[in-house]
């Protein structure tokens, strides 16, 4: 599973310090923590206001790439001028999060992906919000799709996001989920698909042993990479142990690698 | 006094709570009193959620019993009890602010506002600053409760309380902040009365507010 490690917000307070602040240490060492826990993808969103998004957006990917050469970065933002500063800037050609139906991203982010030929994460909602039903959501990632095959832009460079939504406030939620990761891969079986796996346990007790199952489940439905945060050891453990059951991991070498490796399972010296 | 409806709703028991609202309605216990059943079950319920011992889906079931049980109380209603259900203590307009479509919050607010006897007049999310405006002319709330889960939600906020400013009126009405960020300093740049990071909090200040 790639993993798209979820840490380097500027929506968080902490890391908004941080680019506030412009303290690069903290940064760099959430960037390498991630990337040691599996991350081939940071997420990096400056989550400032407009006017200075794409100076904090800059200075992210310097600081991130400068630390972890070898991940790839995953430019978290709605701000087309803050992602084009942050493409410029990145060493390798990023991923873009995100598109979705909604009239600003298209206008902004669409055109971005095509041009420098970027991964794109989609989210399967619109200005009129977040369909209920899988077939809602379906009908706005195939529009999406139309869109950027038109602007030249390969099925394998989309990681489409059937959306999370709390299992607190809908019974079906976690179900809407999954019928919709089976629908994707039915009509479009080259995306990947991604999501943010933690939503699904917000407003519960024990989110983590939710976050595991659901983690399980997707993987089960084809869901082939997430945007999580990748120091969760007991998730990693609960990921690689799926996919090595449903025959992603041929004579468990991955899966036993990681254990003798301390990546899971107990910590060592616990 | 209805110490098993009480206890019914409060530990979350839907069928044995409608069973013993329909007896005692049945019995010909005034409708109002059994509103107040509710009400003191709701407190026990909000104090649970603050002990963590309750979490969203409890108190969007609340919710749910409150609702089924208005509706069974409404129509028992005698016509001439001031033509409303219960004495509205006062009017909330409620909105998650613009760039933002979080609303989990927000709909506890509203869903804990109306029980404890406010008028709530909820906008949604992704709300412009002008919706609030007009609302505000047209509704006449007593306070506003703004929510937000992104930092970016701050500027919305901040852009409804200058309006209210410039309107003149910034005097006349409370504002509540809420989301899972804000602290002091989101408070005092958006210039609100209060903010708060959880629902049962917010619905305590606006209790204080019109108490005085």
């Amino acid at each position: 599973m790639i993993i798209i490690g979820e840490k380097i917000n500027g929506t968080r307070k902490q890391v908004a310090e941080a680019i506030q602040n412009r303290d690069a240490n903290f940064i760099r060492d959430l960037a390498a923590r991630q990337f040691e826990n599996g991350a081939s993808y940071l997420d990096v969103n400056a989550g400032t206001l407009p006017k200075r998004e794409p100076e904090d957006m800059v200075w992210l990917v310097e600081t991130v790439q400068k630390a972890v050469p070898d991940a790839t970065l995953c430019l978290d933002s709605a701000n087309h001028q803050a992602l084009r500063a942050g493409i410029e800037k990145a060493d390798k050609v990023p991923m873009l999060n995100s598109l979705s139906g909604e009239k600003f991203r298209i206008q902004g982010v669409l055109p971005l992906a095509c041009e420098f030929q970027t991964e794109l994460i989609m989210l399967a909602l619109d200005d009129k919000g977040i369909p209920k039903t899988s077939e809602g959501r379906l009908d706005i990632v195939r529009s999406l799709i139309e869109m950027t095959r038109a602007g030249g832009l390969p099925d394998e460079k989309l990681y489409v996001d059937p959306l999370v939504m709390a299992i607190s406030t809908g019974t079906e939620n976690g179900n809407i989920t999954l019928e919709t990761c089976r629908k994707i891969l039915k009509e479009f079986p080259k995306v990947h698909l991604t999501c943010g796996l933690s939503n699904i346990s917000f407003g519960m007790p024990l989110r983590s042993i939710l976050n595991q199952a659901f983690m399980v489940l997707a993987i089960e439905v084809g869901m082939d990479s997430a945007i999580i945060n990748p120091e969760e050891r007991e998730l990693r453990g609960m990921m690689m142990a799926a996919e090595t059951l449903l025959g992603k991991d041929r004579h468990c070498l991955n899966f036993n690698r990681a254990f003798r490796a301390g990546k899971i399972g107990p910590t060592p010296n616990a | 006094m209805m110490k098993d409806l009480i206890n019914a709703i409060a530990d979350m028991m839907e069928d044995e709570a409608m069973a013993l609202t329909k007896k005692y309605l049945d019995e010909g216990v005034p409708p109002l009193q059994v509103l107040d059943a509710y009400k003191e079950a709701l407190a026990i319920i909000g104090k649970r959620f603050e002990e963590c011992k309750y979490f969203v889906p409890e108190l969007i079931l609340a919710g749910e019993m409150m609702k089924s049980a208005s509706e069974l109380i409404k129509p028992r209603l005698t016509p001439g009890s001031s033509g409303d259900e219960t004495k509205r203590i006062g009017k909330f307009l409620l909105g998650t602010v613009e760039g933002d479509i979080h609303d989990i919050g927000k709909d506890m607010v509203h869903m804990l506002m109306d029980i404890n006897g406010f008028e709530v007049r909820d906008l949604g999310v992704d709300v412009p600053a002008q919706r609030f405006w007009d609302e505000y002319k047209d509704f006449q709330p007593d306070i506003i409760g703004m929510s937000g889960l992104l930092t970016l939600a701050y500027e919305s906020m901040k852009r409804v309380v200058d309006g209210l400013q410039e309107m003149g009126v910034r005097d006349k009405v409370k504002v509540i902040i809420g989301g899972g960020q804000v602290d002091e300093h989101a408070g005092k740049y958006v210039g609100a009365d209060a903010w708060v990071t959880d629902a049962v909090a917010g619905v305590k200040y606006a209790l204080e507010w019109v108490k005085s």
